[in-house]
C-alpha cells in the first residue's frame, strides 16, 4: 500500500465517520448523508483498486482512469454550484418576503397629516 | 377627474437613495393626488424622511431588495388601504405628475384594466441615443416573449385597476420585473392600453439608469424567472 493510499483512507474514513455522526445527530437529511457516504466509499474503492476506474473508463471510451475521475469531479462541481445557486435564489426571495412583511407592518404616515 | 377617483387612487413610488429628487416628485404629485406611497428600498440617505416630510406614506425595506420587490410591497399596501386604482411612478424625476391623470382615465372610464405609459408614443427629453436603442431592443424582446403589442416595455409609469393589481405577483426583485409585469398582464388576459407620456432625462436620472452591462444582467434574471415557472 502506498503512502498516498494510507493517507487517503485515513481522510476518507474520517469523512465517512463525520457524515454518519451528522446523520445520527439529525443534522443532515438521509438523502444528503447517503449521497456523501456514497461519494467517500466510491473514492475509497477507486483508490484501493485503481484498475476498476480504468475498466470503467475504457468502457466509456476514455483512455485513462484518472481522466474519468477528473471529468466526474468537474461535473460534480458544476452540479454543486447549480444546487447552491438554486438555494441562493430561494433564500433571496424568502428574504424579500421577510423584508416586505416588516415594511408593511410599520408604515410611516406623512408628516402633514 | 372626479373626487372619488382621487380618493381611491394610490401612487406607488419605489425609491433607492433618492433624497435629492424624491422631495420634488412627492410634492408635485401631492398637489393632485392625496395617496402617495413611497417604498424606501433600504436607502443609505434621507430618502424616507424627505418623502415623509413632503407628504407621502413611507414603507421602509430594512435592506435593499430591488425595484421589483419595492413595487410589490407598495402595491400590496395600496390594496390593503382599499385602492381602486394603483399607479406606479419613478422616484428620480423622469415622469411628469400631470401624466397620471392620462394614465388613470382609461381605467376610470372602464376601457382598460392596465394602462402602460409609453415614451415612444409620447415624447422624450434629452434621451441618450444608446438608451433609446436599448429600450427598443428590450421592447422587441418583451413583445416576442409576452405576445403583448407594447411600444415601451420598460416605463415605470403604469396604472392598474384593483382587480389587475390584485392578480399581479412580482417575483423578480430587481429590474427584470418590467418584462414580468407585461407577461403577467398578457397571461391574465387583462385589457391593456398604452397612453403617451413624457419622459425627461436629466444628468441625475441618467446616472441612475441601466447601462449595457446592467441590461444583460436584467435579461439573465428574466430568463431565470421564466424558467422557474
Amino acid at each position: 500500500m502506498t503512502t498516498f493510499q494510507i493517507s487517503a483512507f485515513v481522510f476518507l474514513g474520517l469523512a465517512l465517520a463525520a457524515t454518519i455522526s451528522f446523520r445520527l445527530r439529525r443534522q443532515a437529511s438521509f438523502r444528503v448523508a447517503f449521497a456523501w457516504a456514497l461519494l467517500w466509499i466510491g473514492a475509497a474503492i477507486a483508490i484501493a483498486w485503481p484498475q476498476i476506474t480504468v475498466r470503467v473508463a475504457h468502457f466509456l471510451g476514455i483512455a485513462r482512469g484518472a481522466d474519468l475521475v477528473f471529468y466526474l469531479a468537474i461535473l460534480g462541481m458544476f452540479v454543486g454550484f447549480f444546487a447552491v445557486y438554486v438555494r441562493f435564489r430561494r433564500m433571496e426571495s424568502e428574504m424579500t418576503r421577510i423584508v416586505r412583511e416588516l415594511a408593511l407592518r410599520t408604515p410611516k404616515e406623512p408628516d402633514s397629516e | 377627474m372626479t373626487g372619488v377617483v382621487k380618493d381611491t387612487t394610490f401612487i406607488v413610488i419605489p425609491a433607492f437613495n433618492e433624497e435629492r429628487a424624491i422631495g420634488v416628485v412627492v410634492a408635485e404629485l401631492k398637489v393632485l393626488w392625496p395617496h402617495l406611497i413611497v417604498v424606501d428600498d433600504g436607502s443609505h440617505d434621507a430618502t424616507a424622511s424627505v418623502a415623509q416630510q413632503s407628504g407621502a406614506t413611507v414603507l421602509r425595506h430594512a435592506v435593499n431588495r430591488g425595484q421589483g420587490a419595492a413595487l410589490q410591497t407598495g402595491i400590496t399596501h395600496a390594496l390593503r388601504r382599499g385602492a381602486q386604482i394603483v399607479v406606479t411612478f419613478d422616484s428620480d424625476g423622469q415622469h411628469r405628475a400631470e401624466d397620471v391623470a392620462t394614465l388613470v382615465a382609461p381605467i376610470e372610464e372602464g376601457r382598460a384594466d392596465v394602462v402602460l405609459g409609453s415614451r415612444f408614443l409620447g415624447s422624450t427629453e434629452n434621451m441618450p441615443a444608446l438608451r433609446g436603442l436599448l429600450l427598443h431592443a428590450a421592447t422587441a424582446f418583451t413583445r416576442m416573449t409576452s405576445g403583448a403589442r407594447v411600444t415601451d416595455a420598460h416605463n415605470g409609469l403604469r396604472a392598474f385597476s384593483r382587480a389587475a393589481a390584485s392578480r399581479l405577483e412580482i417575483r423578480l426583485d430587481r429590474m427584470a420585473h418590467a418584462s414580468e409585469i407585461v407577461d403577467q398582464v398578457a397571461e391574465h388576459g387583462a385589457r391593456c392600453v398604452e397612453v403617451p407620456v413624457h419622459v425627461r432625462y436629466t444628468d441625475y436620472s441618467k446616472r441612475k439608469g441601466q447601462t449595457g452591462l446592467g441590461a444583460f444582467r436584467v435579461l439573465l434574471d428574466y430568463l431565470w424567472g421564466r424558467w422557474l415557472r
